[in-house]
C-alpha cells in the first residue's frame, strides 16, 4: 500500500523538525501570499529557491522531490489551460494585440503559462516542507494551542495513528479474500472497481468494531473527567521561531514593497536584450 | 476489607433476550489477586464490564442487582469517577493504544484529570518503570510488539494509580514468554503496592502462581469461587472445562494410581519439592 507511504511518520529530528509547527505554518502562509501576489515568471522562480535551504537542513530532499513528482499531473493541466486560454482570449493580456500570430507573443504566452504552473509549484513545495518536517503529535499540539476544540485534535492524531494499522489490515483482508480466489486485477474498469467490494466490507466493520473497544478503552481511562484538560507536552518559543518569524515579516515586506514599486521585467525583454 | 461487592446482579444486553449473567454475588477483598475463569461467552467481560461501571453507563440495557465497588456505588457515579479507583485492561493492545507515542499514551488518563505537568512526567515515568518499559517512551505504539504493547497499556492505567486493575485476557494475542512477563508485572504491582488484581486468564499453568482466590463462572453464573488449589482439583472444575495446570492434573492421575501427594500442587517447582519428598521417604 505505497499510498499510505506518505502519510507514516518518521521520527527524524534536525533543527527545521525542531522549530514550533505555528510558526512553520505562519512561515507557509506567508510564501503562499507572495506567490499570490506575483504573476511574473522571474518573481516565481525566485520564490521557488526560498524553501530549498529548509530542505536541505532538515534532509528531507527525497520524500520532497517525491512530492513534487506527485504534482506533474496537475502541473500539466494548469500549464495546458493558461495556454490554451490565452490563446483563445488574447485580449486578456496587454502585451498581446489581435490575435496570437507572432514569436513574441507566443513567447508571452508560454512565460505567462509558465509563471502559472510555477506558482502551482511554489505552493506545493512549500507546503509539503511543512507536512515533511512537522510530526502528526506536534500538529495535533499545535492545533490544540490554538484553540480548536481538543475532541477535533484527538480525532487527527487518533486517525493518524491508526492509519498503518488499517493499512496492515487491508492488506491481510486483501490476502486472505486472494486465497479465496478473487481475482483483483480481472475484468474491465467497473468490474475492477467491483472487486474491491469484498476487500471494503470486512475493512469497514472491522474498523467499526475497532472504533468501538477504542471508545470503551477512552471511556475506562476517564475521558471527560475535567472540563479543561492538561496536556504532557507543551510548545514554547525559541530564539530559532522568533528568528524566523522575523525573517517570514521582512520577506512580506520587501515582496510587498517590490510588488507596489518595483516593475518586474518579463523574462522574454530580458533576455532579448 | 471488601473493595467489590455484588449482589444478585444481573444484567441483559441492549436487545438480548438472555441476561449474560444472572445472580452474581461476589466478594473480593482488598488485595485479592483473582484469577476469573471459565469457559468463552460464560460472562466473564461482562462481569469486568460491570466493575468499572462501562455496564450500564456506556452499553445501557438492563442492570440489577448491588454493586459497589471502592466504596462508589456503580448506578449512581460516572465511568470517569469510577476510574480513579478502577483501572480496566483490554484483550487486544492494539486498541487501546491511541496516542503517537508511549508516554503520551501513558498520560492520556492524567490529562484527562487535569493533573498540572509536573506532577504528570513524574506519574508518567514511575508508571513506565513499573511495567518495565522506560526505554519505549518515546517510541511509537504500533511499532511495538503485542507483549510490549500490553504492557504499555498496563502502564497507561497504573499510572491513574488505582486500587483494583482488571485486566480481562491480557495475554490471549501474546506468546508465552510475553504473557511470563505481563503476569510478572501485575504480580510485581500486587505484591509491592498492594493494588488488587483482577485476571481474566485461561492460561492457569502460568498464572495460577500468582493467584489466591480462582473464581469460576459458566453460563452466566460463578460456579465456583476459593482457594486455587481446591478449586482446580475439585470434579467440578474437570467438568466445566478450567484448564487445570498439568501438574494438579498429575497429583490427579497419581492418586488414581495410589500414590498420594501430601498437598495439591499448582507450580512445576512445588511439585518438584513434594515429589522429591516422597522419593527420599521411599
Ligand atoms: N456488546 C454485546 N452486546 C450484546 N451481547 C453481548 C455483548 N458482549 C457480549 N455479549 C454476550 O454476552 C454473553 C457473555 O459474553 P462475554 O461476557 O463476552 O463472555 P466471555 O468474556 O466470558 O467470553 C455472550 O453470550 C455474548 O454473546
Ligand atoms: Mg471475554
Amino acid at each position: 500500500m505505497s499510498v499510505f507511504e506518505g502519510f507514516k511518520f518518521r521520527k527524524v529530528s534536525s533543527a527545521v523538525h525542531r522549530l514550533d509547527p505555528r510558526i512553520k505554518f505562519f512561515y507557509v502562509i506567508i510564501l503562499f501570499v507572495m506567490a499570490i501576489l506575483f504573476t511574473k515568471l522571474l518573481a516565481l522562480i525566485v520564490l521557488f529557491f526560498i524553501p530549498l535551504p529548509f530542505v536541505f537542513i532538515a534532509r528531507v530532499n527525497r520524500q520532497w522531490l517525491r512530492s513534487l513528482r506527485g504534482a506533474v499531473f496537475f502541473a500539466i493541466i494548469i500549464f495546458a489551460t493558461n495556454f490554451i486560454f490565452g490563446y483563445f482570449y488574447p485580449s486578456s493580456y496587454t502585451e498581446i494585440t489581435g490575435a496570437v500570430d507572432s514569436l513574441g507573443e507566443y513567447l508571452v504566452l508560454l512565460e505567462r503559462a509558465s509563471a502559472m504552473t510555477l506558482r502551482f509549484v511554489v505552493l506545493i513545495a512549500s507546503f509539503s516542507v511543512f507536512f515533511l518536517t512537522t510530526s502528526p503529535d506536534h500538529l495535533g499540539l499545535a492545533l490544540q494551542q490554538s484553540h480548536i476544540p481538543y475532541e477535533f485534535c484527538f480525532a487527527f492524531t487518533t486517525a493518524v495513528r491508526f492509519v498503518p494499522v488499517l493499512a496492515d489490515e487491508a492488506q491481510t483482508i486483501m490476502d486472505a479474500q486472494k486465497a479465496r480466489g478473487l481475482e483483483l486485477e480481472r475484468g474491465n474498469f467497473l468490474k475492477r472497481v467491483r472487486n474491491y467490494i469484498p476487500i471494503l466490507i470486512p475493512l469497514i466493520i472491522s474498523a467499526i468494531r475497532r472504533s468501538l473497544e477504542l471508545a470503551e478503552a477512552m471511556e475506562s481511562r476517564a475521558w471527560g473527567a475535567s472540563e479543561k484538560r492538561t496536556n504532557l507536552y507543551v510548545l514554547k518559543l525559541k530564539r530559532t521561531d522568533y528568528l524566523l518569524v522575523l525573517v517570514s515579516v521582512l520577506m512580506l515586506i520587501i515582496a510587498v514593497y517590490v510588488w507596489l514599486y518595483v516593475s518586474i521585467p518579463s523574462l522574454t525583454t530580458l533576455l532579448s536584450l | 476489607m471488601a473493595i467489590i461487592e455484588t449482589r444478585d446482579l444481573t444484567y441483559t444486553y441492549p436487545g438480548a433476550t438472555n441476561p449474560a449473567i444472572t445472580e452474581v454475588s461476589v466478594t473480593i477483598e482488598k488485595g485479592d489477586f483473582v484469577i476469573l475463569t471459565g469457559p468463552s461467552g460464560c460472562g466473564k467481560t461482562t462481569l469486568c464490564r460491570c466493575f468499572n461501571g462501562l455496564i450500564p453507563h456506556f452499553y445501557n440495557g438492563n442492570l440489577e442487582g448491588e454493586i459497589v465497588v471502592a466504596g462508589l456505588k456503580v448506578n449512581d457515579h460516572k465511568i470517569h469517577q469510577i476510574a480513579r479507583h478502577v483501572g480496566l485492561v483490554f484483550q487486544n493492545p492494539e486498541n487501546q493504544l491511541f496516542a503517537l507515542s508511549v508516554e503520551k499514551d501513558v498520560a492520556f488518563g492524567l490529562e484527562n484529570f487535569a493533573m498540572v505537568r509536573d506532577e504528570m512526567r513524574k506519574r508518567v515515568d514511575w508508571a513506565l518503570q513499573m511495567a518495565g518499559i522506560s526505554e519505549l517512551s518515546e517510541r511509537p505504539p504500533h511499532e511495538l510488539s503485542g507483549g510490549q504493547q500490553q504492557r504499555v497499556a498496563i502502564a497507561s492505567v497504573l499510572a491513574m494509580q488505582p486500587e483494583i486493575m482488571i485486566l480481562d485476557e491480557p495475554t490471549s494475542f501474546l506468546d508465552p514468554v510475553g504473557a511470563q512477563k505481563i503476569f510478572e508485572v501485575i504480580s510485581e504491582l500486587n505484591k509491592k503496592l498492594g493494588i488488587t488484581i483482577i485476571l481474566v486468564e485461561h492460561r492457569l499453568d502460568l498464572a495460577s502462581m500468582y493467584a489466591n482466590r480462582v473464581i469460576v463462572m459458566d453460563e452466566g453464573k460463578i460456579v465456583l469461587n476459593g482457594e486455587p488449589r481446591k478449586i482446580f482439583n475439585s470434579e467440578k472444575a474437570r467438568l466445566i472445562g478450567v484448564g487445570i495446570p498439568k501438574v494438579t492434573q498429575l497429583y490427579q492421575h497419581l492418586k488414581i494410581h495410589g500414590i498420594n501427594l501430601k498437598r495439591v500442587p499448582v507450580t512445576p517447582q512445588e511439585t518438584a519439592n513434594i515429589l522429591r519428598e516422597v522419593l527420599k521417604h521411599d
